[in-house]
C-alpha cells in the first residue's frame, strides 16, 4: 500500500468539500456519495475472513451515551449509528435517516428513516428508537458529555413509525452534523434499562458484538442484515488491546495482527518491512495549550502573542510529532476547506526579535515565571511544553514543567475550569479532537456564552462573538467559511491557546487488507469496507 | 498450635490495616471516575457529575463508604466495578488464573535456573566460573525485567519471526499455545529473580561447606554428590526458601509490568487499569486479594522451615 502524505491530505478536492458543505449547511440531504467512494476503493472487493487488529487503548465502555471517550468511541463505532454518517471525505451523509427537512425558520427538523433497517437482535428500527435514544443523551440522570450539543431539542415527536420530528427552540442549523456523532447512536428502545450497555451492546452497525472482555479483546461478526448492501465484506474483527508500540509492531512482522495505529517513531521502524504498508493524513488531533487567560501576565494578549513568536512551530512538529504533523490553527488543518491555510499562517516561523519588542511593550521586559502542566500519558505534550520551556529562555521566562499522571491532569483540569481559572494552573497541554462542525472548535471555547468557555467567565472577545454567531445562523457554506476564517485569524492574533499542529493519522496494515480508507475523524470507520485479499 | 493463633491473630490486623490503607490511597489519587468519564474536552454539568457519584455512591462520607465496603466483603460481595458494571469479584476469579500460572511457572523457572547454578558456582574452584557469575549477577540484578521483557519481544519478533498466540488461551484448552504464550512473560521475570537465588544459594553453601559436620560427612567416606545434595544443601536451603517465598510476594508487583507488556489480562493489568480510571472497587479488591495472598506465602514459608530444619519448632 502506497505511503500518502500530507500532499495527498490536501488533495482533498476544495470542490468535493464545498459540495459536502454545502448540503450540510442546507440541512438538505444528498445521498449517494459514499457509495462513488467505495466503488473506487479497489479491484472487486470479496467476502470473509477475519481482521485481526490491535487497539491501542482498552474501550473505557462500549454506551455511546455515557462518555465522550475515543477509546470507547473507536470500539462501539462498529456497532452503533446515528442517523446521519460521514463520508471519506467527512461530509455529512444519510445513514440510518434517508432525508431531513427543515421548516418552521429552521425550529423543526423532520427526519425520514430508512425502512427495515433492523438491529442486531433482529427488531426492526422505529422512530419510538429514535426517540427514545436521543431523549436517553438529553436526559440529565444519563450524565451524557453529549448532552449540551443536543440541547436545542426541545420536544421530539413520533409522527409515524418511519418520521421524526424535532423541534428546537431556536434555529440549531449544526444538528444534522451533530446527529452524525455516535453521540446519538440510536439504540432499540428500553434497552439501556435491560442491558449492561458498558460492556454489550446492540446497534444497527455493520458489525454485532460477539464477546468484549474489557481490558483483553473485543471480538465482533458480520451483521448479515446490514441495510448498507454488500457491505460489510469482512466475516468478523478482532480488535487485541496492546498498549505497548513495541508488542504491536512485533505482532505486525509476526504476521499476528492485520493493522495497529501507530506513532510517528514506531512507523520509522516499520520502514522496509514487507507486506506492510503505512497510510498517513492529517487528522483531527490539534496538539495546544490552554491558556489560563484571567490571571497575571497572560490576562495580556500581546503577552501569550509574543510568546507563542518565540517558539518555532516546525520545531515543535520535528520534536513532539517526529515531522509526522502539519502546522494549524484553531480549526484542525485538513477539515473540509474550513481551516487557515499552513502556509500564510502567523507566528509559524519563530520570530524572538519581535517578541521581545511585543513583551516590552506589554511592560514585561525582564520576564517572569510560569507554571505548565501536561501528562506524560501523552509523551507528545511533554515534548511540545519542553520545546515552549526552551525558547521561552530567549524572553527570560522562567517555565516550570509540572508532569502529571493523567487522571490526576484531568481533574485539575476540571477544577480549574470550574472554578474560573482562579484554581490550577497558568497554562494546560493537550489536544482537540474531532468536532462535527467547525463551529466546534470555536464557539463552546471562545463565544462569551460558550459551554467550555470556563462557564461563560473568560473575559470575551468582542470581535469574536458576532462572526461566531452568524455563522452558526448562516446556511451559506461559503459566507460560513469566510466567518469562520476570519474569527480564527482574530483568535491566532489573541492567542487564548497556542494551537501548534494537526498530527498525522499514523495506520499500519499488512498487505492482504484492501479497501481500507482513513477518516479525518481519527475513527476507523472504514473498516465497513474493508476486504482480505 | 498456640503460635498459628496469634499468627492468625495478626494476619487479620495486618489485612485491616491494609484495606484501610488503599481505601484512603485511592480516595487521595486527584481525580475520580467523573473526571475521567468526562476528559479534558468535555465538561459535565453540576447536576450531571452529582448524577455520577450517586450512581457509585461516592456522594456519602469516606467512612460509610469504607463501611459499607467492609460489610460487602464480609458477606463475599465485591462491589461492582465503575467501569464495566461487571461484578469485581467476578472479575477477579476470571483474572487470578492468568496470575497465578504466572507466578508459578516463574518461581519454578527461577528455582530450576537459579539452585543448580548456585550450587556449581558454590563448588567451582575456577575464577572464570566465579567472574561470570558475577557478571551475570551484577547484570541480572541492575536489569529490570520491564527492559528485559521489551528486548525479548524484539528479539522474539526481529531475530526469529516468531510470537506466541495473540489471543490468550487458557492452559485446561490447549497446554502447548498456553505454554508458549507464557514462555516469554516467564523468561522475563525470571532472569532477573534468579540471579539472587544464584546468589543466596553461592553464599548459603559456602558457609555451610565450611562447617564442621561437611568435614566429618567428607571423612566418613560419603561420596562427594551426597555430601553436596544430603548433607550441605539441605542445610543450605532456608535462606534460600525464604527468599523464593519473598520473591513470590514480589512477583505480584513485577508482574503489574509484565502483563502490560505482553498483553496478558490477568491481576495486574486489572490493577494497573483500575488505577488508571479510578475504578476503585477493583483496585481495592485486587489490593486486598494481593495482600491476601502475600501474607499466606509468608506464613507458608513459616511453616516450611520446620519442615526443612526439625530443630526449629513454633512455641
Amino acid at each position: 500500500m502506497a505511503r500518502t502524505g500530507w500532499d495527498r491530505g490536501r488533495g482533498l478536492s476544495r470542490r468535493d468539500l464545498l459540495a459536502g458543505g454545502l448540503a450540510l449547511g442546507g440541512g438538505l440531504a444528498l445521498g449517494a456519495s459514499a457509495r462513488s467512494a467505495r466503488a473506487q476503493a479497489a479491484g472487486a472487493p470479496r467476502h470473509g475472513g477475519t481482521l485481526v487488529a490491535a487497539a491501542e487503548i482498552d474501550p473505557i465502555s462500549l454506551d455511546p451515551h455515557t462518555n465522550s471517550n475515543f477509546s470507547a468511541m473507536q470500539a462501539f463505532d462498529h456497532l452503533y449509528e446515528s442517523l446521519t454518517m460521514y463520508d471519506e471525505k467527512t461530509n455529512v451523509v444519510p445513514a440510518l435517516a434517508q432525508s431531513w427537512e427543515i421548516t418552521n425558520n429552521g425550529k423543526t427538523y423532520t427526519f425520514k428513516l430508512r425502512p427495515n433497517v433492523k438491529f442486531h437482535n433482529g427488531q426492526t428500527m422505529t422512530a419510538e428508537d429514535v426517540k427514545y435514544s436521543i431523549e436517553r443523551v438529553l436526559d440529565p440522570k444519563t450524565a451524557s458529555p453529549w448532552k449540551s450539543w443536543l440541547d436545542a431539542i426541545k420536544e421530539i415527536k413520533v409522527l409515524d413509525p418511519l418520521t421524526v420530528q424535532m423541534n428546537l427552540d431556536a434555529p440549531y442549523p449544526l444538528l444534522g452534523s451533530f446527529a452524525g456523532m455516535r453521540a446519538a447512536g440510536i439504540i432499540p428502545k428500553g434497552l439501556a434499562e435491560r442491558e449492561n450497555l458498558k460492556i454489550k451492546g446492540i446497534g444497527t452497525g455493520p458489525f454485532k458484538l460477539v464477546e468484549y472482555v474489557p481490558q483483553d479483546r473485543v471480538v465482533y461478526a458480520r451483521n448479515p442484515d446490514y441495510w448498507d448492501k454488500p457491505l460489510p465484506y469482512l466475516d468478523g474483527m478482532v480488535f487485541k488491546v496492546l498498549h505497548e508500540e513495541n508488542a504491536r509492531l512485533a505482532a505486525l512482522r509476526a504476521g499476528q495482527i492485520q493493522y495497529a495505529f501507530l506513532s510517528a517513531q514506531g512507523a520509522a521502524q516499520l520502514e522496509g518491512a514487507p507486506g506492510i504498508g503505512v497510510q498517513k493524513s492529517p487528522f483531527a488531533w490539534v496538539v495546544l495549550h490552554y491558556i489560563n487567560v484571567l490571571k497575571g501576565p497572560l490576562a495580556d494578549a500581546r503577552v501569550r502573542r509574543a510568546m507563542r513568536m518565540a517558539v518555532d512551530t516546525n520545531e515543535v512538529i520535528q520534536k513532539a510529532a517526529f515531522g509526522a504533523a502539519v502546522p494549524s490553527g484553531p480549526v484542525p488543518t485538513g477539515y473540509g476547506d474550513w481551516y487557515l491555510d499552513p502556509k500564510g499562517l502567523p507566528y509559524v516561523k519563530a520570530d524572538v526579535e519581535g517578541a521581545r519588542k511585543l513583551l516590552a511593550d506589554a511592560g514585561h521586559a525582564s520576564g517572569f515565571k510560569l507554571e505548565i502542566k501536561c501528562s506524560p500519558q501523552y509523551p507528545e505534550f511533554v515534548a511540545t511544553t519542553l520545546v515552549i520551556q526552551e525558547s521561552l529562555k530567549k524572553l527570560s521566562i522562567d517555565v516550570t514543567v509540572t508532569q502529571m499522571e493523567w487522571g490526576a491532569f484531568v481533574a485539575e483540569n476540571a477544577k480549574s475550569n470550574r472554578s474560573c481559572g482562579r484554581e490550577g494552573s497558568d497554562v494546560y497541554a493537550s489536544a482537540n479532537t474531532f468536532r462535527p462542525d467547525p463551529d466546534g472548535y470555536l464557539y463552546p471555547y471562545f463565544h462569551s456564552k460558550g459551554d467550555l468557555n470556563k462557564g461563560g467567565c473568560d473575559r470575551p472577545y468582542p470581535r469574536v462573538d458576532p462572526l461566531l454567531v452568524e455563522a452558526r445562523q448562516s446556511a451559506n457554506h461559503a459566507e460560513r467559511r469566510r466567518l469562520y476564517q476570519e474569527a480564527q485569524r482574530i483568535l491566532v492574533e489573541e492567542s487564548p491557546n497556542w494551537w501548534w499542529y494537526a498530527k498525522f493519522n499514523i495506520e499500519a496494515v499488512t498487505g492482504k487488507v484492501r479497501g481500507y480508507s482513513q477518516s479525518f475523524t481519527g475513527r476507523r470507520l472504514f473498516l465497513k469496507k474493508t476486504y482480505l485479499a | 498450635m498456640r503460635y498459628l493463633a496469634r499468627r492468625a491473630l495478626w494476619t487479620v490486623v495486618a489485612l485491616l490495616g491494609v484495606s484501610v490503607l488503599i481505601f484512603l490511597l485511592v480516595r487521595l489519587l486527584p481525580g475520580n471516575i467523573v473526571d475521567i468519564l468526562a476528559g479534558t474536552e468535555g465538561q459535565l454539568s453540576r447536576e450531571q457529575r452529582a448524577a455520577v457519584l450517586r450512581e457509585f455512591g461516592l456522594d456519602r462520607s469516606v467512612p460509610v463508604q469504607y463501611l459499607l465496603w467492609m460489610r460487602g466483603m464480609l458477606r463475599g460481595d465485591l462491589g461492582w466495578s465503575f467501569r464495566s458494571g461487571q461484578p469485581v469479584a467476578e472479575l477477579l476469579a476470571s483474572r487470578l488464573p492468568i496470575t497465578i500460572e504466572l507466578a508459578v511457572l516463574t518461581v519454578l523457572a527461577v528455582t530450576l535456573i537459579g539452585i543448580p547454578l548456585g550450587v556449581l558456582a558454590s563448588v567451582s574452584r575456577s575464577i572464570r566460573v566465579k567472574t561470570l557469575v558475577q557478571i551475570v549477577g551484577l547484570l541480572g540484578l541492575s536489569l529490570p525485567s520491564f527492559w528485559i521483557a521489551v528486548l525479548l519481544i524484539i528479539a522474539a519478533s526481529h531475530l526469529f519471526g516468531w510470537l506466541p498466540a495473540l489471543i490468550f488461551v487458557s492452559p485446561w484448552s490447549d497446554p502447548w499455545v498456553n505454554l508458549q504464550q507464557m514462555f516469554l512473560p516467564v523468561l522475563s521475570l525470571a532472569l532477573g529473580l534468579s540471579v539472587v537465588v544464584v546468589r543466596m544459594t553461592r553464599s548459603s553453601m559456602l558457609e555451610v561447606l565450611g562447617q564442621d559436620f561437611i568435614k566429618v560427612a567428607r571423612a566418613k567416606g560419603l561420596s562427594a554428590r551426597a555430601v553436596l545434595l544430603r548433607h550441605a544443601l539441605r542445610n543450605a536451603l532456608i535462606p534460600i526458601v525464604t527468599v523464593l517465598g519473598l520473591q513470590m510476594g514480589y512477583l505480584l508487583g513485577g508482574v503489574v509490568i509484565t502483563e502490560q507488556i505482553f498483553g496478558l489480562p490477568g491481576l495486574g493489568w486489572t490493577l494497573l487499569n483500575g488505577v488508571y480510571q479510578r475504578d476503585y472497587p477493583v483496585v481495592q479488591a485486587t489490593v486486598m486479594l494481593f495482600a491476601v495472598t502475600f501474607v499466606l506465602i509468608n506464613l507458608a514459608v513459616d511453616l516450611l522451615y520446620t519442615y526443612l530444619d526439625p530443630r526449629i519448632r513454633y512455641e
